[in-house]
């Protein structure tokens, strides 16, 4: 009986662990590598009467010390020579898996390839000349179907005598081994130069193969100087790497480690070249679809037209579905809590006021927009799942350099649609300060999704049948003018270098799964409701109790009116600077305020100081509360067969004729009255200079200290103020032009 | 093979695609992969996962962040980042 070690190396995911498993069955032990977190695993392998102990080695894609799996995987072979070393090789990415094979035979000759995936190989018409493969290599390929078993016997055969050759082999003074690979003359020169040095000296050319070892020092290897620095007598070969790699880098202008891989990769691209049949050589499906995707005209309506099917079912669709939230928060939800209080004794006190002219109007106002941002997210999770997302960027990326902003500001700016904070914080991927604060500036006109539910409150007040057009227009817009602030920026404060193209992962298309677009869905969803039970409900209480208080005397605590309320006398202290853009009253006002701390705020602002009490019902509406709850069910399953009917429509087919519209609810008609009112009349106009505002002033106070903490105290108030100036300019060119206009 | 990597890159004049590169250098895309892995490694060729310091920083740790979205882990448009590669500057 013989005993054997066989190592297992390969990349990550080629099949070794199922190879392993398959030899080894139960007969394994885990553990760590001495020092190392890296797991260890051996088993045994019995065979003909002989033991073979397994040893899996960390999946490593080369063995350049780059990383603790490849300092393992190199030591363990040179240091503890096994017999033999199975390279586990996936046999659709031949190329890059030899690469880890061929430095591997520069350190020992008993090898055997298991040329594994072969089923997929062949699945993608790839022929694979294994008899080539393996003369030019100088080693047993097996190919194989490890998942299946299928191969295992060759490979069984292939390792037990690799195995016997490799023992035999160490009773041999020399450890000698030749790489496959023929380097140019003066790397050679200088390789056969430092081998016969090791050669000469008794522990070096015992312990490493020398070829390797001149190698490893003429590429400087830290390691490997440092393991023959501390052998005696070792300072000539030493010396002549040293020399050598000085030569040789004066040479090439390079250095050695670069060189070798260079001339590595060529070699083994020819080698696959020759070895691989069958590569698609012509442009493949996705490659055609890809040529209009990412086209830069064909891309860019496409990308526009994807995002108004998104926004289509953040509007129409998701519209009866805010609905009945509307009225079930409004309605049964607000009288079930009004009857609760009066229960306890608590109806007409300041606490049902702040319960439900607080936190009630305040939140319900927000919860309504619930569906519109849930549509939204699953559109987003589409785009991403399905592979779009990758590709809008990289139409995208093409006009932002065209417009002098670095190639990966793109990334932080489209971040800055989700949310400006995490996107001003992912400007630390550029590495120019100029290029990071240029970035940084412009992240707040990407509109983020807090400002969605105040375009489409307003857009489905004064735009009800282009409301969805009124909020791709904001989305555009906002782009538009980060493009030309980044050009004029560009042109004068932030002139920069010219920056190279980028090289961009783009993931193969796959079909969206339900679960993954739901899992995505609702995680941020959850997300904002969350932010709604935080920020937007401490900022309705802080607003309701503004209102509760009187200033002229008028009324007493939580019975005022709002007009002579501390918050509507601080707000109309600020109107006026809105009066020229057409909607400077004191309600809209306050919105624009809240809004300074968070956009979600917005519309809870506009919920509380609109608000339209709700009515006692008469004691014939009041049903009770289980035919209430009843009515609200058949409610919401109307509301979703309603969503259902308006799929077609986004695509022009109206396959269910409108029913008649049974008006605004309260709220709505309140702030129409509202705008009509501050404008003189023109409430639309007013209002789409509201909506212009909200794109461009400051996006919220997170988004102003992520700002003071990437960029400055300086560049914060360079943003702030360009904000408030450019919003103030842009909502009074749109308000006073459509006046002489229209 | 390698200096055409970059060679590429820097005479492009517009972003290119792993798979256009690899097509252009008739190069498997998984070697592609391991060769710009190495020039990152060599500090020539930068990587860009798209989060930058975000998820260093963890916006929401800081509770600073009103969002309505959950934070860059899980952000609509990063949670699958764009990966990209660029020419490092010296």
């Amino acid at each position: 009986m013989t005993e054997y070690t066989i190592a297992l190396a390969g990349n990550p995911n080629t099949g070794k662990t199922t190879i392993f498993n398959t030899l080894t069955g139960s007969s394994q032990h885990t553990g760590n590598w001495p020092g190392k977190t890296v797991a260890r695993k051996e088993g045994v392998w019995k065979h003909g009467g002989d033991i073979f102990h397994i040893v899996d080695l960390p999946g490593a894609y080369s063995l350049s010390a780059f990383s603790a799996e490849e300092v393992i995987a190199r030591d363990f072979i040179v240091e503890n020579q096994p017999d033999a070393v199975v390279v586990v090789a996936d046999a659709t990415n031949l190329e890059r898996n030899l690469y880890l094979a061929i430095q591997i035979l520069e350190m020992t000759p008993h090898v055997v390839l298991a040329l594994n995936m072969m089923d997929a190989a062949r699945a993608q018409g790839l022929k694979l000349d294994i008899k080539m493969l393996s003369s030019r290599l100088g080693v047993d390929v097996v190919p194989m179907i490890a998942r299946v078993g299928k191969g295992m016997d060759k490979l069984e055969d292939a390792m037990v005598r690799t195995a016997e050759q490799g023992q035999r082999d160490k009773q041999r003074p020399v450890r000698e081994i030749k790489s496959p690979i023929h380097y140019s003359a003066p790397i050679e020169t200088a390789l056969s130069r430092i081998a016969d040095v090791i050669g000469q000296h008794e522990v070096m050319k015992k312990r490493y193969p020398r070829h390797w070892l001149a190698l490893k020092l003429l590429q400087e290897d830290e390691t490997c100087i440092a393991k023959v620095s501390d052998m005696p007598n070792t300072e000539a070969a030493l010396t002549l790497a040293h020399q050598e790699a000085a030569r040789l880098r004066a040479l090439f202008s390079e250095d050695l480690d670069t060189i070798i891989a260079e001339e590595r990769y060529t070699w083994i691209n020819h080698l696959a070249t020759d070895v691989v049949q069958g590569r698609p050589q012509g442009p493949t499906f996705s490659d055609r679809v890809d040529a209009v995707v990412t086209h830069q005209v064909a891309g860019l309506v496409i990308f526009f037209a994807i995002m108004w099917i998104v926004f289509k079912l953040s509007t129409d669709v998701a519209a009866p579905l805010v609905g009945w939230i509307d009225g079930f928060v409004n309605g049964q939800f607000a009288h079930w809590t009004i009857e609760l209080l009066a229960l306890v004794h608590l109806q007409n006190t300041w606490f049902a006021s702040l319960i439900t002219d607080g936190i009630l109007a305040g939140m319900g106002g927000v919860l309504v927009f619930v569906p519109v941002l849930m549509f939204l997210y699953m559109g987003m999770a589409i785009m991403e799942d399905s592979g779009y997302m990758a590709r809008a960027a990289f139409v995208m990326d093409r006009y932002m350099r065209r417009l002098g902003l670095q190639g990966k500001s793109f990334v932080p700016l489209v971040l800055g649609f989700g949310c400006n904070v995490p996107a001003i914080y992912a400007t630390r991927t550029l590495d120019n300060p100029t290029d990071r604060i240029l970035t940084g500036l412009l992240v707040p006109f990407m509109s983020c999704s807090a400002r969605l539910p105040v375009y489409i409150l307003i857009a489905t007040i004064f735009f009800p049948a282009y409301s969805t057009m009124a909020v791709l227009a904001m989305y555009i817009l906002g782009i538009i003018m980060a493009l030309m602030a980044g050009l004029l920026l560009r042109k004068t404060l932030f002139k920069g270098a010219e920056e190279s193209a980028m090289l961009i992962e783009i993931p193969a298309y796959h079909m969206p799964t339900i679960r993954n677009v739901w899992t995505e869905m609702w995680q941020r969803t959850r997300a904002f409701l969350e932010s709604a039970a935080t920020i937007i409900m401490g900022v309705s209480m802080v607003i309701w109790l503004l209102m509760a208080v009187p200033v002229s005397g008028n009324g007493h605590f939580a019975n005022t009116p709002v007009d002579d309320s501390a918050f509507a006398h601080l707000a109309g202290a600020i109107s006026p600077a809105f009066e020229p853009l057409g909607f400077g009253n004191w309600q809209n006002t306050s919105a624009l305020i809240t809004g300074f701390i968070a956009k979600e705020v917005v519309v809870s602002t506009l919920a509380q100081v609109y608000h339209v009490p709700q009515q006692k019902l008469s004691p014939e509406e009041d049903t009770g509360f289980w035919a209430q709850g009843q009515e609200a069910i058949v409610d919401l399953f109307q509301a979703v067969v309603d969503t259902l009917k308006t799929i077609p429509g986004i695509f022009g087919i109206d396959l269910f004729p409108p029913q008649a519209s049974t008006g605004q609810p309260a709220l709505m008609t309140a702030i129409r009255q509202g705008f009509d009112h501050s404008s003189g009349g023109a409430g639309a106009l007013a209002a789409l200079a509201f909506m212009v505002y909200v794109l461009l002033y400051s996006p919220c106070v997170a988004t102003m200290a992520a700002q003071r903490q990437e960029l400055g105290r300086h560049w914060m108030w360079v943003s702030i103020i360009m904000q408030l100036s450019l919003g103030w300019l842009l909502a009074f060119i749109v308000f006073q032009g459509g006046k002489l206009l229209l | 093979m390698l200096h055409a990597i970059l060679y590429e890159l820097q005479t492009a004049s517009e972003p290119m695609t792993l798979r256009t590169l690899g097509q252009k250098l008739n190069v498997q895309q998984s070697a592609l992969e391991g060769m710009i892995q190495f020039w990152v490694q060599k500090g020539r060729l930068e990587l860009d996962d798209g989060m930058g310091g975000a998820s260093e920083v963890s916006v929401c740790d800081h509770k600073i962040c009103f969002r309505s979205c959950p934070g860059p882990a899980q952000c609509p448009l990063a949670s699958d980042p764009l990966i990209s590669y660029s020419l490092k500057r010296n």
